[in-house]
């Protein structure tokens, strides 16, 4: 009977303990957010306060410019594998190659797209972001901003913030094309779709880049602020960033499905069902 | 110009610091000596505001700055320098950027910068890094590099976070032949972490035995070897018998 008193009681504390534990994270995520936009506003809404144009101006190039390539290769191969498979059924169940291109356009504007960019920004820049911030944290230099009158929100994430949010939409751009160009090259070499018909905007409606666009947007706020709150949650040495890193990763591409998911409901309920 | 009344410090279950007194009066040196993990520098990160008391109260000058926003901090700590224990040096700041940062926070010309970084490198023996990264530099460059970024603003109140930790003993009677001479010409109060506790001694006048999370022992710099209390003169001595735990 004691055995199993010890057995329960050490369970129920160990949902204790994960659920305050959660509770504490969504708590550090959510004012990490709020502190971040407050860091907007404190740099670049008021008239006359320090702007730091050069960390932005690195930022957008540490994320944008240096995430390009893993983007564009990653992409351009899910687009040529989804084409692949996607013409292999289409000439197996009705035989017309035709509807291939105009449907994947839309999946690729509203939602592949900036998803699938996105999950690889969540590994790329989120991984990075975390573990910069998780070493600075656990090498005191986050205090040492702190003790320099410096909010390290301010100073370390909002730029990050920015960069992430502006270079996420133009990487969704690009990786869409690529995705797109690449399915084209696919259907034409393995099934002989002529390109002319394979490019054909006609089922894509401003209501699909728009949506397509939110979502890049939201994705690209989400993963430098739950990055960055791995990071200042970071502890001890270099375990700590270890886990600073993996949380990063997992969280942020947890935030990406979760945004998707939350945003396609949220635009098939506003469009009646019809997207 | 510091006074912490009965201030405790918790992390999660584990309990730092349990109603810690402490006065220290404008212009002193104080040295806070301990075993591994007494709490020492969560004392001075306590009197920099940052890390926040489970219990009691922190004072600078009079003004309780107990559970202030960090805006409102700020203009205390714009009057506190510190050396932290890690140096805390700026991965992505040379020497010439660490050293210069609290006063660019501060808006300063960069004329005005320039020339002080000039001056506090040239004292501390530094003259000529400007270009390094904390990368390319030894243990005791960094060091100097941290004194160097801690007293640049001239504070009122420097923190010293195991100032010669890691460094061999000539660089130390170097390290605090640089640290007396620059308190002698400012007037500064300092506050030293160290657990060299001889070489801190020729530097402050008083001394803490932080342990067990209390301030157990204040007196005297100058023969603590023979303390009254047993535990102070075990941990001097470095003797392995006695009633010291831990």
């Amino acid at each position: 009977m004691t055995a199993v008193r010890t057995w329960l009681l050490a369970r129920v504390t160990r949902v204790g303990a994960g659920t305050i534990a959660a509770v504490v994270a969504a708590r550090d995520l959510w004012l990490v957010l709020v502190g971040t936009i407050a860091g907007i506003w404190r740099q670049y809404g008021r008239r006359g306060a320090p702007r730091p144009t050069d960390d932005l101006v690195e930022q957008l190039h540490v994320i944008g410019n240096r995430s390009l390539l893993f983007v564009a290769v990653t992409l351009g191969f899910i687009g040529m594998v989804m084409i692949y498979q996607a013409c292999l059924q289409f000439s197996r169940s009705i035989g017309d190659l035709s509807q291939v291109g105009p449907q994947f356009v839309r999946l690729i504007v509203s939602d592949f797209g900036p998803t699938l960019t996105a999950m690889m920004l969540a590994t790329r820049v989120g991984a990075g972001i975390a573990a910069e911030i998780g070493s600075m944290k656990v090498t005191e230099q986050v205090d040492a901003l702190r003790l320099s009158g410096v909010l390290p929100v301010d100073y370390l994430l909002v730029p990050r913030f920015l960069a992430s949010l502006v270079m996420t939409i133009v990487l969704s751009v690009i990786g869409s094309a690529i995705m797109y160009g690449a399915g084209a090259v696919t259907a034409y070499l393995s099934f002989g779709v002529n390109p002319r018909l394979f490019v054909d905007l006609g089922f894509v409606e401003p209501r699909h880049v728009i949506l397509g666009l939110l979502k890049a947007a939201a994705y690209g706020a989400a993963i430098p602020v739950v990055a960055g709150s791995c990071g200042l949650r970071a502890r001890g040495s270099s375990e700590g960033v270890g886990w600073a890193t993996t949380a990063a990763v997992v969280g942020s591409s947890f935030a990406v499905i979760a945004i998707d998911f939350a945003l396609s409901v949220g635009a098939l309920w506003l469009l009646g069902g019809d997207l | 110009m510091v006074e912490l009344r009965g201030v405790s410090v918790r992390f999660d279950a584990t309990t730092v610091l349990a109603g810690v007194d402490l006065s220290v009066p404008r212009g002193a040196r104080l040295g806070i000596i301990g075993p591994a993990a007494a709490g020492k520098s969560v004392l001075v990160k306590l009197v920099a505001g940052l890390v926040a008391p489970a219990a009691g109260r922190v004072l600078i000058d009079g003004v309780d700055v107990t559970g202030l926003s960090e805006e409102r901090l700020a203009p205390v700590r714009a009057r506190i320098g510190m050396l932290f224990q890690n140096y805390a040096l700026y991965d992505f700041l040379t020497v010439e950027g660490n050293v210069g940062f609290p006063l660019v926070r501060r808006g300063e010309a960069a004329e005005v910068v320039a020339a002080r970084v000039a001056d506090r490198l040239r004292a501390v023996g530094l003259a000529g890094s400007e270009g390094k990264l904390p990368s390319q530099l030894s243990g005791g460059m960094k060091k100097r590099v941290g004194i160097a970024r801690a007293t640049i603003a001239a504070p009122e109140l420097v923190l010293y976070d195991e100032p010669t930790a890691g460094l061999d003993p000539v660089t130390t009677s170097k390290m605090y032949d640089l640290l007396r001479a620059d308190h002698d010409r400012s007037g500064a109060t300092a506050i030293a972490v160290s657990s060299d506790v001889a070489a801190l001694c020729g530097f402050v006048d008083r001394v803490v035995f932080v342990y067990q999370g209390r301030a157990h022992y204040q007196g005297p710099a100058a023969g603590l070897a023979d303390a009254d209390d047993p535990v102070v003169r075990q941990f001097v001595r470095g003797a392995l018998d006695g009633p010291l735990v831990g």
